[in-house]
């Protein structure tokens, strides 16, 4: 699958002009990091061990190993060894172009008055104009693109990957967007050439997403609320339900009964092994819990900034969380005369509590990064929920195994052990300190060493994100 | 923190409100049962139910007693037709959309809630808009302020569905921009014929799916192969419909359609539960009655819209005289909060008894909804959904002062007005906490900051 | 011209109308007279001659030659004055073609909202039916909307209903409306949707830019009047500008609807600049202004109280509680249905006051509310409001209290004449009472 090949070295060069923050040896050689503190994941802190990769692979993890003899020894004293950091909701190397065909002859964004909340950064490029008539019901298969993987376009040039990469993240589950099923979502390397050779999983789950806005009048097809969107979906799941049947029993007796039609709508959503559902305020993770449950669905939460109020009924109902990075601010340059509810205010103010308590009553949880691309801004929100009571390990799980576990993925990616692909990042420092820097970060078993960040005060910091006037 | 409290509560409410809620006497009171006439004496509320009404009520161990001299008990007051707590109203997009349902979409955190609670509502039938000849399901709710979405529901109300008649289902058939405008996107019906087609048209096709299920049936029990009819959530509910599984609310106003929705379900063979609004239901009083059907309107709406022309406020009055079973309605989260002082309207025009009165918001309601055996009178064995007010509760110088559904307290007054310095105070200090760096402007714009 | 056909014939209207006419001599024996002027008159008298109140008193006596109602077991009260309303200008309000109240144009206090009021409306007989006997009807607009007209819910013509048809100005002070949206971030709820949000700097800015240009339009009257007073030769008449002269001399009110804090902020700093005399109008959150409002002796006027509080976290009584905080603050207030809506209407004036009794509002000051203080508030003080002598009999005869929904009013008097109590809703109630 991978290749090697000889002009490596001039590679950097060729790529200059877009990758100016890194220094790129794609050399997937052999390579022993010598010294370090080794945060596993899925065992111990090693405190002073060394991580062999070659092609590609972990080959060796532990106190006592001698490097190879081929290895080119990185001498990683006062550094830590970490797995590298997967991004577990993501549009990153995504080129997130919803199906004009779905999204505007089935009723543009769902007939919602709204924007996609889930993925707020997206622009989701809706045809200004669709000639097309409205949906008129399920059977149009309204904003419906289940069939389309994100693996099939993935682009490797999106700046998205370099930025994020150079912050430490090694993979992203990457979706398709803009449509109430927008598709099914790939865990990607974030390095490579070819699309192809990024793709760890190409088909783990359908994305769903729902428009925001109480609906009304309708205008633009069904379905036009809230209330249509998850009738929508229940029937879909129900209608996959039947094709199955219909089918297998077709299968049996295609003499004398009725061919059930070809419906990509559905084959998408039979090939999804799981569904995302948006879960943000303790109302909408009740709503989807009984959803799933009520549609036996295999099932992942996203969104849960309200989870600090439901931890114990997520348990109870064994659903996975992916936590959102971007909390819930006050809308910058709003009127200063706008009194927020106290509900708003407390759901802004204990958003970063969720992970925390998401940890104590033992749910399966997974930062992400909604839209944000910035890993500092990214750093910064995990340290808040550290501050606010996530513990340390639980933190770095969440950017690690647990996203790989929720995913099925963990057999390849996620902790620091022999045989996993040899994603990894090296830190001078805790990785969520503020300090930090990455020092090198490792795809596939390539090299990857971050140029020094710009002098504080530049872009990014976080005295430039305040809002307010 | 009062939310934490609800938050509390919210389990308890859940699982069951009143396992630890202590016994709770009213005594010296004055007890207006709607059912069986005014009681001068105390009641008791526990586990969950009235447990005892009468002169003399012994305090059991444990109970809380609250002296109810000066004061009057009354059951908790029914809204048949609201739509707080949602989160869509209406899924306007196709002219029938029984496919959808109010119950997906109950937000249990609408201050509504809490608002009604405070003017006496304990239960209300949350309702999909009208903007569909055939619109969306409906779901009984009790205003357990602080439950979850799902503990709201009144359990084991027979479950509704909306349908509505005249100029609101037909508005999306009609051009924008005024007449002589180029129609685009029309969506019909564009009038009261068509809504009449519409709703026949849908029962034609709920019959059809009825029938092919009942032919899958057929095939399977012979052993022929056969592909079960896919499951159509839009027309199951009409199924439901036709085999009296699902009640029909259904909004209207003027007289001719009304009659309308009548002969198409008596020609398709269902019933009409309620029709709601109803404005003109005084003209055909008779009709409404033959039915069986159960009329829900405004005390005193009118002249908004042309069908509302000939509303008047004589209408629930009519409407009882008849014989129809009537309620009031608020269809506002504002005017629920009066369904009370609605009701005294009554007794100004036409002139119904104060038990008639204060029957449209309780017994009769309880009655259209069928969770009468629950609901609606102070009787013992009934829920202990029970207001205690201050005064006559007709009286527009009286209010609710103490509210209790299954028995536990969801709406104290006093409590209510000593948490706000708490409550005001915690807001300030997350909105300073929230705010970013550097003072906020003063509230008068002139001289303020200008940026 | 047209201010001339409006203010001049008023007091000669009057007279002339009060021809002697039987029925607007009559006597009230035997009620409880609440003259809204002072303690209540149980088994009092009202003399009535000419349609004015001549005697008041518990032992009037009653000369032969006039009519006497028993008014035992009844209450007498003032009518109800509706301080806000927009009755007469709108009769369905989902269809355009029966609605007056909205001109083209921000700056309107040309128009009289009397010239078209439609005697004839259905909605004048059904808010009489419940103790009404005056409103103030008013035109909205973008910001200047017109002029606001005091008149009697009877007669047979505009001329004959019109009391004051200038009765101040309507002014709709520039706002920010700031959505109740907030970030929440989720799959559904309330974010989203609507339009693009403009930002707080944007809308500032815009509202400066209307404030600015409302004292312009102030500043112009002021250099129109000086031309006018100057007799400038090129001078030339200004329907716009004429009709702010008395505004700007302070002899005319303007009505100024503010109803957030900051809005009523605003309309008091431009009422100082201009020194203006001002009412603030559906002032929602007076409550939070109160010593502003009364240190500048501004009345106020409040839309239905029948109201849901503007943010979430506000007491779930707060506008119930309104009315109370203002009579303690010593502020003169009214009330008003305004636009009302199907339930608001200004029929149920009496419940709304009602409402604010059950919230701390003492009874008579509720009655007051919308008697009395609304005809001192509209400057008509001496004409109506009160029970007493010297003022126009516009009465009501109860049978219980009519801020009590349950009670009926038996007979209503507007300048001394019984009016029709029947309306069409009750024609349509006796009619299909009585179908087979």
């Amino acid at each position: 699958m991978k290749q090697k090949f000889a002009g490596i070295l001039l590679i950097p060069l060729a790529l200059a002009p877009l990758a100016t923050t890194s220094l790129q040896a794609q050399d997937r050689g052999t390579y022993a990091l010598k010294d370090a503190r080794v945060v596993r994941v899925s065992g111990p802190v090693i405190e002073h061990g060394t991580v062999v990769v070659r092609d590609g692979l972990i080959e060796a993890v532990g106190a006592n190993i001698t490097p190879p003899a081929d290895a080119w020894v990185i001498d990683c004293k006062g550094l830590t060894v970490y797995p590298g950091l997967i991004d577990s909701l993501s549009t990153w190397g995504n080129t997130n172009t919803p199906p004009a065909a779905a999204a505007a002859a089935a009723g543009g964004r769902g007939g919602g008055r709204g924007a996609v909340v889930a993925t707020p950064v997206v622009a989701t490029p809706t045809p200004a104009v669709s000639t097309a008539p409205p949906s008129r019901g399920p059977e149009d298969r309204p904003s419906t693109a289940s069939w389309l993987k994100a693996a099939d376009q993935i682009f490797p040039t999106d700046r998205a990957i370099e930025t994020a990469r150079n912050g430490g993240f090694t993979s992203a589950v990457t979706f398709p967007t803009g449509n109430i099923f927008a598709g099914q979502g790939s865990v990607i390397d974030l390095a490579g050439d070819r699309a192809g050779d990024m793709v760890l999983a190409d088909a783990i789950g359908q994305y769903i997403t729902i428009p925001s806005g109480r609906g009304g009048g309708g205008g633009r097809g069904y379905p036009g609320s809230l209330m249509g969107v998850i009738a929508y979906i229940r029937q879909i799941y129900m209608d996959a339900e039947h094709y199955k049947l219909a089918k297998s029993i077709y299968e049996k007796h295609p003499d004398g009964l009725q061919r059930p039609a070809y419906d990509r709508a559905l084959e998408g959503v039979i090939a999804s092994p799981r569904v995302l559902l948006p879960a943000t305020r303790d109302v909408e993770i009740l709503r989807m819990i009984a959803f799933a449950k009520e549609m036996k669905l295999n099932a992942i939460l996203y969104g849960g900034h309200e989870a600090w109020r439901s931890a114990d009924a997520i348990k109870k109902a064994g659903l996975p969380v992916l936590l959102s990075l971007k909390y819930p601010e006050r809308v910058a340059d709003s009127d200063p005369a706008l009194e927020e509810p106290l509900r708003v205010l407390e759901l802004r103010d204990k958003a970063p509590t969720a992970a925390a308590a998401l940890e104590k009553a033992g749910v399966k949880f997974a930062f992400y990064s909604d839209g944000q691309s910035t890993p500092r801004d990214l750093m910064a929100a995990v340290k808040k929920a550290v501050d606010a009571g996530l513990t340390p390990d639980g933190a770095i799980k969440a950017l690690t195994l647990n996203a790989a576990e929720i995913y099925g993925v963990s057999n390849r990616v996620g902790s620091i052990d022999k045989g996993k692909i040899a994603n990894l990042v090296v830190s001078d420092g805790d990785i969520f300190g503020v300090r930090t820097r990455v020092k090198y970060v490792f795809v596939d078993g390539g090299k990857y060493e971050p140029l020094p960040e710009e002098p504080a005060g530049g872009r990014g910091g976080r005295a430039g994100r305040s809002g307010g006037f | 923190m009062k939310r934490s409290v609800f938050i509390a509560l919210l389990l308890a409410s859940a699982l069951s409100a009143f396992a630890a809620d202590v016994p709770v006497l009213i005594q010296n009171a004055t007890i207006l049962t709607i059912t069986n006439g005014t009681v001068k004496g105390s009641i008791l509320l526990r586990n969950g139910k009235i447990a005892a009404i009468g002169d003399k009520v012994l305090a059991p161990p444990g109970a809380k007693v609250i002296d109810g001299a000066g004061k009057f008990v009354m059951p908790g007051i029914i809204d048949c037709h609201s739509h707080i707590m949602a989160e869509a109203i209406n899924e306007g997009s196709v002219s029938v959309s029984s496919m959808v349902g109010i119950e997906d979409v109950l937000n249990p955190e609408d201050i509504a809630i809490y608002r009604a609670l405070a003017g006496g509502v304990t239960t209300a039938n949350i309702l999909h808009g009208s903007a569909n000849s055939i619109g969306g399901k409906t779901v009984v709710t009790k205003m357990r302020w602080g439950a979850t979405a799902e503990a709201m529901k009144f359990e084991g109300a027979m479950p509704g569905i909306k349908f509505a008649l005249g100029e609101n289902p037909k508005r999306a058939g009609s051009s924008q921009g005024g007449f002589g405008a180029v129609p685009t996107n029309l969506r019909y019906p564009a009038t009261r014929m068509g809504v009449e087609d519409v709703i026949r048209e849908a029962f034609n096709d709920a019959k059809a799916y009825k029938a092919s299920l009942a032919a899958y049936q057929a095939k399977l029990a012979k052993g022929e192969p056969a592909i079960p009819p896919a499951r159509d959530l839009k027309l199951e509910a009409l199924v439901e419909v036709l085999d009296g599984k699902r009640f029909v609310h259904a909004h209207c106003y003027r007289q001719d359609e009304i009659l309308m929705l009548i002969h198409v379900a008596d020609d398709y063979g269902f019933k009409i539960r309620t029709f709601q609004h109803v404005l003109e239901g005084y003209k055909v009083a008779k009709e409404i009655q033959a039915h069986g059907a159960g009329a829900s309107t405004f005390s005193d709406w009118w002249a908004y819209k042309m069908e509302a022309q000939d509303a008047i406020p004589y209408n629930a009055a009519i409407l009882v005289k008849k014989g129809v079973l009537t309620s009031l309605n608020s269809d506002d989260a504002e005017l629920m909060r009066h369904l009370d002082k609605e009701a005294a309207k009554t007794v100004k025009y036409g002139g119904l008894t104060e038990t008639e009165a204060l029957s449209l918001v309780t017994i009769n309601p309880a009655k259209q909804l069928a969770i009468d055996k629950r609901v609606g009178s102070l009787e013992v064995g009934k829920d202990a959904d029970v207001l205690l007010y201050d005064g006559h509760p007709l009286s527009n110088f009286s209010k609710v002062e103490k509210v209790w559904i299954d028995g536990h307290q969801y709406f104290d007054r006093d409590e209510d007005e000593a948490g706000r310095p708490k409550k005001a105070i915690e807001k300030k200090a997350l909105t300073e906490k929230a705010a970013p760096a550097g003072g906020r402007g003063g509230q008068g714009s002139t001289g303020g900051p200008n940026q | 011209m047209r201010i001339l056909k409006f203010a001049l014939p008023l007091a000669l209207a009057a007279v002339l109308s009060a021809a002697p006419a039987a029925d607007d001599t009559f006597a009230v024996k035997g009620a409880t007279i609440h003259t809204m002027s002072g303690a209540a008159i149980e088994g009092g008298t009202v003399l009535v001659r000419n349609g004015k109140i001549t005697g008041v008193g518990k032992n009037l006596a009653v000369p032969k030659d006039v009519k006497v109602i028993d008014g035992k077991g009844l209450q007498v009260y003032p009518g109800m004055i509706d301080a806000a309303t927009e009755i007469g200008l709108v009769e369905v309000n989902s269809i355009r073609e029966t609605s007056d109240t909205t001109e083209i144009g921000k700056y309107n206090p040309q128009l009289v909202a009397l010239t078209a009021v439609n005697p004839s409306s259905e909605h004048i007989p059904v808010t009489r039916y419940n103790g009404i006997t005056s409103v103030v009807s008013m035109p909205l607009g973008q910001v200047i909307g017109g002029q606001v007209s005091l008149m009697h819910l009877d007669g047979w013509t505009t001329d004959e209903m019109g009391v004051k048809p200038r009765a101040g100005l309507a002014l709709k002070f520039p706002s920010i409306q700031s959505g109740g949206r907030f970030q929440m971030d989720s799959g559904g709820g309330d974010a989203g949707g609507g339009a693009a949000r403009t930002s707080f700097a944007d809308q500032k800015r815009n509202l400066d830019k209307e404030i600015a240009e409302l004292n312009q339009f102030f500043e112009s009257a002021h250099r129109y009047k000086q031309a006018k007073e100057a007799k400038l030769p090129d001078f030339k008449p200004d329907l716009k500008l004429e009709a702010m002269i008395p505004v700007i001399d302070g002899k005319e009110p303007i009505m100024v609807t503010a109803t957030k804090e900051r809005e009523i902020r605003d309309a008091i700093a431009f009422a100082d600049k201009q020194k203006v005399k001002i009412i603030l109008c559906d002032a929602t959150e007076a409550y939070k202004v109160t010593k502003e409002i009364k240190e500048h002796n501004i009345p106020v006027i409040l839309g239905p109280m029948l109201s849901l509080p503007l943010n979430e976290d506000e007491a779930y009584d707060i506008s119930f509680t309104t009315p109370a905080v203002l009579q303690k603050a010593g502020i003169l207030f009214s009330l008003g249905s305004l636009s009302g809506g199907a339930n608001l209407a200004s029929r149920n004036l009496p419940f709304q006051a009602g409402q604010a009794v059950a919230f701390g509002l003492s009874h008579e000051d509720a009655m007051k509310a919308v008697t009395k203080n609304a005809a001192e508030i509209w400057g008509v003080g001496d004409l109506m409001g009160t029970v007493e002598e010297g003022k126009w009999a516009d009465l009501m005869i109860t049978d219980g209290d009519p801020l009590d929904a349950r009670s009926q009013i038996r007979m209503l008097f507007i300048k001394g004449k019984p009016v029709d109590l029947s309306n069409k809703q009750k024609d349509l109630y006796e009619k299909y009472l009585g179908r087979p």
